[in-house]
Order: structure tokens, then sequence, then C-alpha cells
């Protein structure tokens, strides 16, 4: 398996574990990431509440270089997967709207085609590669391990846009928790957005999120799971400014995964964590 | 008293011309949305069933005070719980770029719209990040075609209404 990978702005700079670990799981399991050259940030998902033609010219750019590498595309941020996944269905859809984009796009050299697949990579690996080729792989696997998943907004909604898993009922992530031998479970605010878009906005509202839904997490089980940068940052961060915090590690979805495969924490890079969660390995036994 | 005006229907249509903002009179104002509303919980004045109220009222001047509008998290819990589509987190988007047409932006946000135009990402990722990564083993950071982002952001018109942009 091939893929274009569209790391995103804040894992490339903030988040090398989070990228280190999914490369390292991709290796793992023979599937190839090459990186996009000249991409860049996806617009973000602030841009097309501004200017919708813009946000859609953006995105396109991006997914064009895919294009010309013949691959889809693999992206790591739930941000990034809902700019690029709506921009490419909203395109392939509608024909005027396309021949639009192409005209900004030209002044650039480049041309929307509408040729290949967004997804993000979670669901390229319960998709393409398949749960059961995971576990064939796996040398450890978690003994009472608690995992309580967070699946961010834009991994799921809007529906109509993904088609793909139910937004009220996901399972992506709690599958490939199962699959690590981790025990998944369903909590309260489960799918509450990490309010992480309005950071910059009302702080102290991003942290009172974070923290409702770490607390709650708590009270279930041993670490929450994420599966984007913008997501985690909020959950860990909001603990380092929290004067009682619950103290849950927040882990990186590839991490959890990458453990069983046999892959060392340090290449994980686990100790990046800000919340503990280098004991993890001890929670392993050998298959 | 509230009282439509011509200038305030006007507004209404605009906000309606949005994609996925056209069934804005649908709503009956059943509250599903400011429910289940994850900022609504936490912010007294972020109500999105008002925000749908006071377009379908074309209560401009109410709606462009403050930071209102960019409360919204985006996370489309009202988009997919409403039981008539009206979609307030489309309406949202329509009332941000009527701002932004009209000359406001929050500062915040005009400062990542210019940190993409000149840098490519909205964080700065040069030779330090670079050896950083190096130090992880990982490659160095696409390095994004600034020239060709630019020239999309400017072509529309986007940049200059963002560099022009007041609060």
């Amino acid at each position: 398996m091939k893929y274009a990978l569209f790391v995103g702005c804040t894992t490339l700079s903030r988040l090398q574990a989070y990228e280190k670990s999914t490369r390292k799981v991709a290796e793992a399991l023979d599937i190839e990431l090459l990186d996009m050259p000249g991409s860049g940030c996806c617009g973000t998902t602030y841009l097309h509440t501004l200017d919708h033609v813009t946000a859609l010219a953006m995105a396109a750019r991006n997914i064009a270089i895919a294009e010309k590498m013949g691959l889809d595309i693999i992206t790591l941020c739930n941000g990034c997967t809902e700019v690029l996944t709506k921009a490419n269905k909203e395109l392939k859809e509608d024909p005027e709207l396309k021949e639009k984009v192409n005209k900004i796009l030209a002044e650039t050299g480049t041309e929307f085609k509408g040729t290949v697949k967004v997804k993000h990579f979670v669901k390229m690996l319960k998709e393409d590669i398949g749960l059961d080729k995971i576990r064939d792989q796996m040398q450890y696997r978690f003994k009472d391990l608690k995992v309580g998943s967070h699946y961010g907004c834009h991994m799921l909604k809007p529906y109509d846009v993904y088609l793909g898993e139910d937004p009220e009922n996901p399972q992506v992530l709690d599958e490939l928790v199962a699959t690590t031998g981790a025990e998944p479970f369903d909590y309260p605010n489960k799918l509450e957005c990490c309010a992480g878009p309005i950071m910059g906005v009302r702080e102290n509202v991003t942290w009172e999120v974070g923290l409702d839904k770490v607390k709650t997490v708590k009270q279930y089980g041993d670490l929450l799971i994420t599966a984007c940068p913008f997501c985690y940052l909020t959950f860990e961060r909001c603990q380092l400014v929290s004067e009682e915090s619950p103290n849950l590690p927040v882990v990186h979805i590839p991490q959890l995964i990458g453990l069983t495969l046999g892959i060392d924490a340090d290449e994980l890079m686990l100790s990046e964590n800000k919340v503990d969660a280098k004991w993890l390995p001890e929670r392993m036994e050998a298959i | 008293m509230i009282t439509l005006t011509d200038e305030g229907k006007t507004f209404r249509k605009q906000v309606m011309e949005t994609p996925g903002a056209d069934r804005l009179m649908h709503c009956y104002q059943c509250g599903t949305c400011t429910s289940d509303c994850p900022i609504a919980k936490r912010v007294d004045e972020f109500r999105p069933r008002n925000i749908a109220r006071l377009v379908m009222y074309g209560q401009k001047d109410r709606l462009m005070e403050g930071d209102l509008l960019y409360l919204c998290a985006g996370c489309y819990t009202c988009y997919e719980h409403c039981p008539q589509e009206v979609h307030v987190s489309e309406i949202v988007t329509g009332l941000r770029t009527i701002a932004l047409n009209e000359g406001h932006l929050l500062p915040g946000f005009r400062a990542i719209m210019q940190s993409i135009a000149e840098m490519g990402y909205i964080y700065e990722i040069d030779e330090f990040e670079n050896e950083m990564r190096e130090d992880e083993d990982l490659p160095h950071a696409p390095e994004p075609n600034v020239e060709a982002i630019e020239t999309i952001l400017r072509s529309t018109g986007f940049l200059d209404k963002v560099e022009a942009s007041k609060r």
C-alpha cells in the first residue's frame, strides 16, 4: 500500500511523537507514506467560514500535489481531514465550482482533476489494511488496560461529507483499541467536541471542555487516546494548566498500536507525552 | 420590539445564500442546537437558537457584536442534530463571511491567515524545527510553495480583505 502523507502544520511543528509513531506503525504494516512536495497548510477549518472559494482553492492545490503523485491522501489531523475531504467532494460533484477554482489554480500552474481520495490514517488502517491483518502482526497485547477514545468532530462530521462512521456511534477508534487487547468503553461526553478551535478566542472555555472530558474518562479508565493534534493538545494542556489535574495520560492512537507491534517506546516517543505514559509497556504481555 | 426592515431582509437573504444555510426559515426554535452545543453549555451569550432567530429578524448589529461569531467551534453538532436541517454552523459561516466582506475580522483569525500567506503554514517551520525533526529521524517538513499560496489568497481578494480588516 502506498499513499501521499499530509501531516499538517500542527503535527509537523509541535507533535513529532504523533508523526513519528504514525510513520513507525505504517512501516511495520508495510504501508508506504510519501511526503507531498510543496504542500502547505490545508487552509484551516476557519478559512472556509471566511471565504468559501478561497478555501476550496487552498485545499485543491494540496490535493493536486497528490494527484500528480497518483496517490490517495492520508491525513493525521481532523481539521485537515475535514478541509480536504469536503473540498475534494464539492469539487468532484460541482463542475462549475471546479472550473472556477481551476481558474484560480491556473495562475499557480496547478490543476485539480478529482482523481484521488482523502482518508484519515485510522480509517485507512481499518478499511484498507484491516483489523485482522494488524492483529496478525502484533507481538504483544495489553492486559487490564481501559482506554477511552476521543474521536474529534471533523473525523466524523458533517456526516453527508464522509458517509462513513455513524457520528452518533462511531466505532473505528474503539475497534483499534480492542485490537490491541485493551478494553474500550463508552462514557457520557464521549462525542463532545474538544473546543480546541476556540482556544484563541476563549481559552478558559477550551480548558473547561477538556477537563470535563478528562475527568470523566478518569472515572472509567486508564487513559485517553486521540487521533488529532488539536484534540490531543487540548486534553494534555488543560491538565497542565489545572491546579487539580486528573493526571490522565493522553496518547496518540499510533503510539498504542505501535507498542503492540513491537516498536520500541523510544521510537514512539512515549516520553514526550506530558502526562506520564511511560508505564504503558508494562501493561503488555507477549502473544 | 423587533422590526424587520428592508435592510434586515437583504441581510437575511445574504446569509441564506451561504452553502448549507438556505433552510434558515424552517427553524421552529426548538432549541436542540443550543441544548447540544458544547460552547452554549459554558458560555451564556452563545446561543445557536438565538443566532438563527436574530438572522430571521435581520438583526445584523446584534450578531456582529463582540466575538460572538467566533465562539462557534465548528463541531457540527447543531448541523447533525437539527430536526429541520437548518445548519446553524453554516449560518455562522455566512455571518463571518459577511463580517469580513465589511471589513471585520477577529485579530487572532487575521494573524493565522497572515501566517499562512507568509510562511505557507500556520506556524513557522524553519531550520530550528527541521533540526529537531532530524534528531528524531524525521524527514524535513515539506517546503510549502509560498508563492503559489500567496497567489491564491491574493487572487480572490481574500488577503487584501484580511489585511484591511479591523475587529
